[in-house]
């Protein structure tokens, strides 16, 4: 009890708020903040909204959860999450399997649990806890870490969450893990020539991936090649956002007037397709700025990394940018018809507590790399 | 916990990746940008183009539809407000069907499978509105308002209907039911014909009367707005009114509805008095072909219709015997009787077979040429008249002459008289579903697997029994022609179109079909005839009415159809006749026909309906109508 309770003070006190990142603080606020006006502008002429709490009230909400959040663990060392990362793989591998026994039912797939009203997706939590168990077992492997064995077991370590969402089914967050997987491996100093082997592998092993997909996942999947192919079926939600991008011109069609005809057209819009909202309502420039952001941010990330006092701090950092990366990648790409359709959402942007408060954990952590990192350069 | 003061050389920094991933994040994001470029800056106008068009449609705009005027400008047929029930499928979920419907069942009080079987039948898209029950009460369509978050996807929409008024304005339809018609829902067969004229699938449409001969007119020109919708159908706004509707024009009708409301009361009283299941009363002025009343009896109320009748409703009309939906004046036909004696008059004088003046012998009974001995055709008066010429026969109403002048004209040259008088062919009137009737002919005969027609029923054709049948309109007009000097005129419901405000846009003018081609001394013996019928014929008392003009007529009784348990034929008794309306004058600018279809006691009801319609239409004092056991003091023929 004493020792740990010393552990905490010394911790806490371990930290330098001069240190604090306020760039990254600033671009993850203005992203949210993009997030919150584009789901109000989005659902200002839903009819169907007007029920209940409003997506612009719960956002807010759970914005206020994840700073409190973002903050207390920012505070703190970020050493316990390295300590724990054996318990929170486990908790993870049983919080997905709970989330496949007893989730609700989510346009057709199981992706949250019901606590306290609140819609929790644990598959969102996850990705974040497991950056953070994979960088305790990257930091570990120090010198062997060019070894195929080490690639083997963080894509063992991998497969099991990653198989657990995918069978949830959610397609769009496996392949986040795999995203997460390759561009830790590859940012650790992991061996180039068996990740290019194994990625050969994998890529020779698609069409099995792709054979045991559901019907509307692969349909949704190949749209991207040929949006005509289906116009009214699984193709119709990709030509729409087409149409509601390419309407956006330069400077958009303005604020909750953009395409109000367009807005039934694109399900979910405020959640995968969020970027739809951006790029109709404010344009190319619109569009440009939300990039803009992520670039930065993922800057500021791969520069804590870069900076961090341990391995460990690098690797959580560049899973995060990986993470990150790799969704907005996914998502944008989506939306503009580079990428095949998978429900992954944008970050901070998508409305989602999950996904959220996940983030802004995952911000907490970084801060507190940063402000723990001995040697603070550039 | 040692890992936790790990320096910070536990795990080698390579540069080179850390670049590597800045380059790549920053080629990510330089392609998602350049495609951004592409679809919004470079080909932004194309999908913006896609996107308009995606979620804006044009819809019609229905115009209001004309009204329907009499002579007097008194509205006969106007549009109401009223609600109509709708249901779009798309937002009601199956397993919530049968819960609604029996709702909106309870609601609006029409039976659940009657609702259930009109959005059944509707094939368009589960997005649009399919009307479930139109004409609901203001009570029910508030109730339904009230409960919208319990009846997923019904709507209430305020439409209008056809509301149609009598003569004093009040609501009552069967006044005019037949002239006026009415409208409904337009069903598969009509949307199929008519898609291409802009009818839309929860279109109304005229089916009746002169709702429907004058659709088009009635109809006006609907608009076009161009909406913006989403994705479910649902209209959001009106971006802009393509094309203003045009409302349709007002049709004025040569009908007077008092004259309408004396001939039915005239018709309704000879059919009560004297047991007759049908009934026709046509008033027109023989000058011009204008309709002044067309009554068939019994009637239906087309008030039942504007809302879309109920099966009940439409079954009880459709097992009558007596068929009310149908306008007797024009859609069945009927042995005319004696009254086509003018017929056999004309056609004698004009083919040679007689002149005026010449007489001919008549008999108790006719034997007819070439047939066995004994095989003769009686005259209605057993005795036989005596030696008569044209003017006697036609006033006494011989059948015995007019036996010999059918069979010297033969059958031919009657037939074709017939047909210079009207017969035969559809009068022209813009009423739908007029029939020809027939006229008996070689033609006739051979497409009945004839050789010919036999001599007896040549016979018979001379007296209008047998192989002759013809509508009432048909009737009343053949006299118009002769009474205006040898005009046949093409009937008229319709004086012309007016616009909104009332004035007269179009005049439709009087139409002569052909001018009969028998001499004015032919007519002008048939019109004597016709005098001396009322004057001192056996129209009985009728000449008694103090009328301001000169009263011509015939009279006319068919016996056929069914045997009375007394083992007679029914008796079916016309009257038709004309006389100017003004004192002094010699054109006659009223003619009447009436027919009464099996009536129970003999004598001719349809002279004292006539007769009774005179004295109303004159407002006389005297009341000359008979007893109804006096009857048969009219005699029959």
């Amino acid at each position: 009890m004493g020792v740990a309770t010393a552990t905490i003070v010394e911790s806490v006190r371990g930290r330098d708020w001069r240190q604090f990142d306020l760039q990254l603080f600033l671009y993850v606020l203005l992203l949210i903040g993009f997030g919150v006006v584009m789901g109000y502008s989005a659902g200002f002429n839903d009819p169907g909204a007007g029920s209940g709490m409003s997506e612009m009230v719960k956002t807010l909400i759970w914005a206020t959860i994840g700073l409190t959040l973002f903050f207390v663990v920012a505070s703190v060392d970020y050493g316990w999450l390295r300590m724990l990362a054996g318990p929170i793989y486990v908790a993870v591998l049983g919080l997905l399997a709970l989330t496949m026994l007893i989730g609700t039912n989510l346009f057709g797939a199981q992706m949250s649990v019901t606590v306290a009203g609140l819609d929790f997706q644990f598959s969102e939590v996850s990705k974040v806890l497991m950056i953070g168990v994979l960088a305790a077992y990257l930091a570990s492997r120090r010198e062997r870490i060019g070894r195929l064995s080490t690639i083997l077991v963080a894509g063992a370590l991998m497969a099991l969450p990653a198989f657990l969402v995918f069978r949830q089914p959610d397609l769009g967050t496996a392949l986040v893990f795999i995203g997460i997987l390759i561009g830790m491996l590859f940012l650790s100093g992991a061996s180039l020539g068996w990740m290019g082997l194994l990625a050969a592998g994998i890529i020779g092993s698609a069409p099995i991936v792709v054979g045991i997909l559901q019907d509307y996942q692969r349909q949704r999947l190949f749209c991207f090649l040929d949006p005509s192919a289906d116009p009214q079926g699984a193709c119709f939600q990709l030509i729409q956002a087409l149409n509601a991008v390419g309407s956006g011109g330069w400077l958009g069609r303005g604020l909750t007037v953009g395409g109000e005809g367009q807005r039934g057209y694109i399900p979910v819009q405020s959640t995968d397709f969020i970027f739809t909202v951006v790029a109709e309502d404010l344009g190319f420039v619109g569009g440009i700025v939300v990039l803009l952001l992520f670039g930065l941010l993922v800057w500021r990330i791969l520069l804590i990394g870069w900076q961090a006092r341990d391995a460990f701090g690098m690797m959580v950092a560049v899973g995060l940018a990986s993470m990150i990366l790799f969704q907005v990648l996914v998502n944008i790409g989506m939306v503009i018809g580079v990428m095949p359709v998978t429900g992954i959402p944008l970050p901070f942007v998508t409305y989602g507590g999950s996904s959220l408060i996940s983030l802004l954990f995952g911000m907490g952590i970084l801060q507190s790399i940063r402000m723990r990192a001995h040697k603070p350069t550039l | 916990m040692a890992d936790l003061n790990d320096g910070r050389v536990d795990l080698r920094r390579s540069p080179g990746r850390f670049i590597a991933f800045s380059l790549l994040a920053v080629l990510v994001l330089l392609a998602l940008g350049g495609r951004l470029f592409q679809l919004q800056v470079v080909n932004g106008e194309v999908y913006a183009g896609r996107a308009a068009a995606d979620r804006t449609a044009e819809v019609p705009v229905p115009a209001p539809r004309g009204l329907i005027f009499d002579r007097d400008r008194r509205p006969i047929a106007v549009s109401i407000p009223s609600w109509t029930v709708k249901v779009r499928p798309a937002d009601l979920p199956e397993d919530d069907l049968a819960r609604v419907m029996a709702r909106v069942a309870e609601l609006t009080g029409t039976d659940r499978a009657t609702l259930e079987r009109r959005l059944d039948a509707f094939s368009g898209s589960p997005f649009d509105l399919v009307p479930i029950e139109r004409g609901v009460g203001r009570e029910a369509a508030l109730l339904i308002g009230e409960e919208a978050q319990d009846l997923p996807g019904v709507v209430i929409a305020v439409e209008p209907i056809r509301q149609y008024l009598d003569e004093t304005g009040k609501v009552g339809g069967p006044l005019l039911s037949h002239v006026v018609g009415y409208t409904g829902p337009i069903n598969r067969d009509e949307l199929e014909a008519l898609e291409v004229d802009g009818y839309l699938r929860d279109d109304v449409i005229g089916k009746a009367g002169v709702e429907a001969s004058f659709e088009e007119a009635l109809r006006g020109t609907y608009g076009t707005q161009l909406v913006e919708r989403d994705a479910s159908g649902r209209q959001l706004k009106v971006v802009e009114t393509v094309r203003e509707p045009t409302a349709g024009n007002n049709i004025m009708l040569t009908i007077d509805a008092d004259i309408q409301r004396l001939a039915t009361e005239a018709l309704t009283w000879g059919m009560d008095v004297a047991d007759v299941s049908q009934g026709v009363t046509v008033v027109m002025n023989p000058q011009t072909g204008e309709i002044l009343a067309m009554v068939s009896l019994p009637a239906y109320d087309n008030n039942k219709f504007a809302g879309g009748i109920s099966s009940e409703d439409f079954s009880v009309y459709l097992a009558d015997p007596d068929r009310p939906l149908r306008n007797h004046a024009i859609s069945d036909i009927y042995p005319p009787g004696s009254t086509y004696k003018l017929v056999t008059g004309i056609a004698a004088m004009e083919e040679g077979v007689t002149t005026p003046d010449r007489q001919w012998p008549t008999y108790g009974c006719y034997q007819i040429p070439g047939a066995p001995r004994g095989e003769c055709l009686y005259d209605w008066n057993r005795q036989g008249f005596g030696p008569l010429a044209m003017v006697d026969a036609f006033a006494k109403s011989s059948d015995t002459f007019f036996y010999q002048m059918a069979i010297q004209t033969g059958i031919d040259p009657l037939a074709a008289w017939a047909r210079e008088l009207g017969f035969g062919q559809l009068s022209g009137i813009r009423l739908p579903s007029e029939e020809e009737g027939i006229i008996a002919s070689t033609d006739w005969a051979r497409q009945q697997g004839r050789s010919g027609v036999f001599t007896g029923e040549v016979a018979q054709a001379g007296i209008g029994q047998n192989v002759i049948a013809v509508t009432p309109l048909q009737m009343l007009n053949a006299y118009a022609a002769v009474a205006n000097g040898g005009n046949l005129m093409r009937p008229m419901i319709a004086l012309g179109e007016t616009d909104a405000s009332g004035e007269l846009i179009e005049t439709y003018e009087p139409e002569v079909v052909h001018e009969v081609a028998a001499a004015d001394a032919t007519l002008q013996t048939m019109r004597v005839g016709a005098r001396e019928v009322i004057t001192s014929g056996h129209a009985y008392n009728i000449r008694d009415l103090d009328l301001p003009g000169a009263l011509s007529g015939k009279t006319g009784t068919a016996e056929f159809g069914e045997l009375t348990d007394e083992g007679t034929l029914p008796f079916h008794s016309w009257f038709v006749a004309y006389l100017p309306s003004a004192a002094g004058a010699t054109d006659a600018d009223l003619a009447i026909v009436s027919f009464n279809y099996s009536a129970v006691v003999p004598g001719n009801v349809s002279a004292e309906v006539v007769k009774y319609f005179l004295q109303l239409y004159y407002d006389l004092d005297t009341d000359l109508r008979l007893d109804p056991n006096d009857f048969s003091l009219l005699t029959a023929n």
